[in-house]
């Protein structure tokens, strides 16, 4: 039985491997059909900058096929000019390259909103990447965001349709980081540099405006979803933006909870809530309808900051969610615009 | 044996065999047909012929050949398996409502598996043979469990209490998984949550590769001991008077349903239902002889399990629901059905 099972593992991966070859040279022959005749206006239009604006690092070394190592160890041969790109949830790094993906990420009830403005026209796929869905759309390249995503041989089929790299959760984590490889991968550094190096400024010059305006008043960030408070760190997402780039005061809930139990966003429930001694609250609330009530109660009110009635209220559309240049770059205006009067 | 002469009646039973089973294999290989054509891409008949014959384009060929064709096969393989398993765990427990789920081997192959996952996430190509290994230790575990929880010695098996037990340790089972699920990370508890509702996950030329193995050698076993099931079915004072050796044959056949079961859990998830429903079509349709009823079950429940797929992946596109969530759907209102005429 076991020499069998080893055997036919052995043909399956010379199979296997045979089969990925002939699919990588079909891919790289459609490619070249599929990128003029799939390209829009404004992916064509956007080519000749980009080459200007690199031009002086790498006029002399035209773009050519490169074997990269991904997070899981898997050797990915990147296309040369990668031109459909499918990186699900990664739609923030690509907006802010400038690349737009061949389809954005979706779940039953949504999308990145924030996004919307950039991806308005791109096609929508779920989440879970359903592999006739993908393969419908074509890509030469496909960025993942997370090594879960791709669990249990979903690599090696999604592999099939067209080279696959995973960034990772270690290099997720720092936005910062993930944005420099994607751009080295689509070799598109220059332009990856020049968004770190913007959005540091602009968050440079926002910090300035911040101590003059609110000094070192504490600010806490809400999200209300299905009748749930949760409540972020200065480790992530719009947290990241608030504490750590604009130095505003962390506010006493979140220094309460052990460093090594915080979640992304820890929940705390509505009691907790009630000794929250932050001066202002930022609210992205999910629950328009439905939670609103909680809003009405008499522990909501009592809290300091909303009897002063220091609440700002973001939409479940904002960008405080998510993590990137782009998101982070929204969260400011929106910070800015809420406690710079 | 010498040749026996045949009664009108047997001849007539023989041929009535003959017509299920061929008629189950049209039916098969109409749905199989439907099913190329059903998913994401639209494939029209004449596209899926260009793309058998060699010509599609290359995303047809991945399409089909990829993504469609593994994931019929193991739906064929795995509603096989189940329906044989849930066939030999009735004849054996003289219980109608005895199956893989019923006495708790999906759970028990369920919680080894997820064990598997929780504590080694993201591994990739080793897993896919490893799950059926994991699927099949917890599942003969669990089995054993039940089994020497419900063995009297005074009676030996009583299939009522074997249906108590196995629905007793499959719901503590169920609890510890839950345990389990709601420490993992969101992703995977996901997968998990999809998994337990019996989704086809491993839709990949590997997963057959992993499964076929266990049913080529576990659903000829069956079959070639049809005979012995017949006895068996009996009853065990019966089965003994006839000179069958009761315990040993029991304990074989007990171990190769729950093997069958087992291995495919590990590729499908809890798909339940089609152990229960399978074997009790294929009675109505060939009666209690399990030398043509267990084929009969193989084959219905391979039709059903696909017809569940191609429907799961139809109904709500893009989405799909859990092919075991279908088989519930279609496979409940039918057993109610059953159960209210069968009480005259």
């Amino acid at each position: 039985m076991f020499s069998f099972k080893k055997k036919s593992l052995g043909s399956m991966k010379l199979a296997m491997s045979g089969l990925m070859v002939m699919v990588l040279f079909l891919s790289a022959c459609g490619n070249n059909n599929a990128g003029n005749s799939a390209n829009s206006g404004a992916e064509v239009s956007a080519a000749p900058t980009v080459e200007a604006s690199t031009a002086p690092a790498e006029t002399t070394a035209p773009a050519v096929e490169k074997t990269v190592t991904d997070s899981m160890g898997h050797k990915v041969i990147i296309p040369a000019n990668p031109q459909r790109v499918l990186g699900s949830y990664l739609e923030d790094y690509l907006v802010t390259l400038g690349v737009t993906p061949v389809a954005q990420w979706s779940v039953p009830n949504g999308i990145q909103d924030y996004l919307a403005a950039d991806l308005k026209d791109v096609p929508k796929i779920s989440y879970d990447l359903p592999l006739e869905a993908v393969t419908s759309f074509t890509p030469d390249l496909i960025l993942i965001q997370s090594e879960s995503e791709v669990q249990n041989g979903l690599y090696d089929q999604l592999n099939k349709i067209a080279p696959t790299y995973v960034v990772g959760d270690a290099l997720s984590k720092d936005w910062r980081k993930a944005l420099l490889t994607i751009g080295e991968i689509l070799n598109k550094t220059p332009e990856a540099e020049q968004a770190i190096k913007d959005y540091d400024q602009k968050a440079a010059d926002a910090k300035e405006k911040l101590a003059g305006a609110i000094g070192k008043e504490s600010a806490a960030i809400l999200w209300l979803v299905q009748k749930n408070f949760y409540i972020v760190d200065e480790t992530r997402s719009s947290g990241a933006v608030l504490y750590t780039d604009l130095g505003v005061t962390l506010p006493n809930l979140v220094t309460e909870i052990p460093e090594g139990t915080r979640a992304t966003w820890n929940p705390i429930s509505l009691e907790k809530l009630a000794e929250l001694t932050a001066d202002h609250i930022f609210l992205v609330n999910s629950d328009k309808t439905e939670g609103s009530a909680i809003l009405d109660s008499a522990i909501w009110k009592g809290i300091p900051a909303v009897k002063a009635g220091k609440v700002h209220e973001l939409s479940s559309t904002a960008s405080w969610l998510y993590s990137g240049a782009t998101a982070g770059s929204q969260t400011i205006d929106d910070v800015l615009a809420s406690l710079v009067k | 044996m010498s040749k026996i002469v045949l009664s009108p009646y047997e001849r007539q039973r023989r041929t009535r065999g003959i017509t299920v089973l061929s008629s189950l294999g049209i039916l098969i290989l109409a749905v199989f047909i439907v099913s190329m054509n059903t998913g994401f891409m639209r494939l029209s008949p004449l596209d899926v012929l260009h793309t058998l014959a060699g010509e599609g384009t290359h995303q047809q060929k991945l399409i089909l050949f990829e993504f469609r064709l593994p994931r019929i096969v193991i739906s064929l393989l795995v509603g096989a398996g189940f329906a044989v398993s849930g066939c030999i765990l009735q004849s054996l427990s003289r219980n109608a409502l005895a199956e893989p789920g019923t006495l708790g081997i999906n759970a028990g192959a369920g919680f080894a598996v997820i064990i598997y996952i929780s504590f080694f996430p993201a591994s990739t190509t080793a897993s896919v043979f490893l799950l059926p290994l994991l699927a099949l230790a917890g599942a003969g575990l669990t089995a054993t469990l039940i089994y020497f929880l419900s063995y009297r010695k005074e009676d030996g098996l009583s299939p009522t209490r074997l249906i108590l037990i196995g629905i007793a340790v499959s719901a503590g089972i169920y609890a510890f998984q839950l345990i389990l699920s709601l420490r993992l990370d969101p992703r995977n508890y996901q997968f998990v949550a999809t998994w337990i509702a019996g989704k086809i996950w491993g839709g990949d030329w590997r997963f057959v590769l992993a499964l076929l193995p266990w049913l080529l050698i576990l659903l000829p076993f069956s079959f070639y001991k049809a005979r012995v099931l017949n006895v068996l079915n009996l009853g065990d004072q019966t089965s003994a008077g006839l000179g069958a050796p009761v315990e040993k044959e029991r304990i074989l056949l007990l171990a190769a349903a729950v093997a069958l079961a087992g291995s495919c859990v590990a590729v499908s998830g809890g798909i339940g239902f089609v152990g229960l429903i399978a074997p009790h079509l294929a009675r109505r349709l060939v009666g209690p002889r399990h030398q043509v009823l267990l084929p009969a079950c193989a084959l219905i429940g391979a039709l059903l399990l696909l017809t569940a797929d191609t429907l799961g992946r139809w109904v709500l596109q893009p989405a799909e629901i859990p092919t075991g969530i279908v088989v519930a759907i279609i496979g409940a209102p039918y057993f109610l059905y059953l159960l209210a005429k069968s009480k005259a």
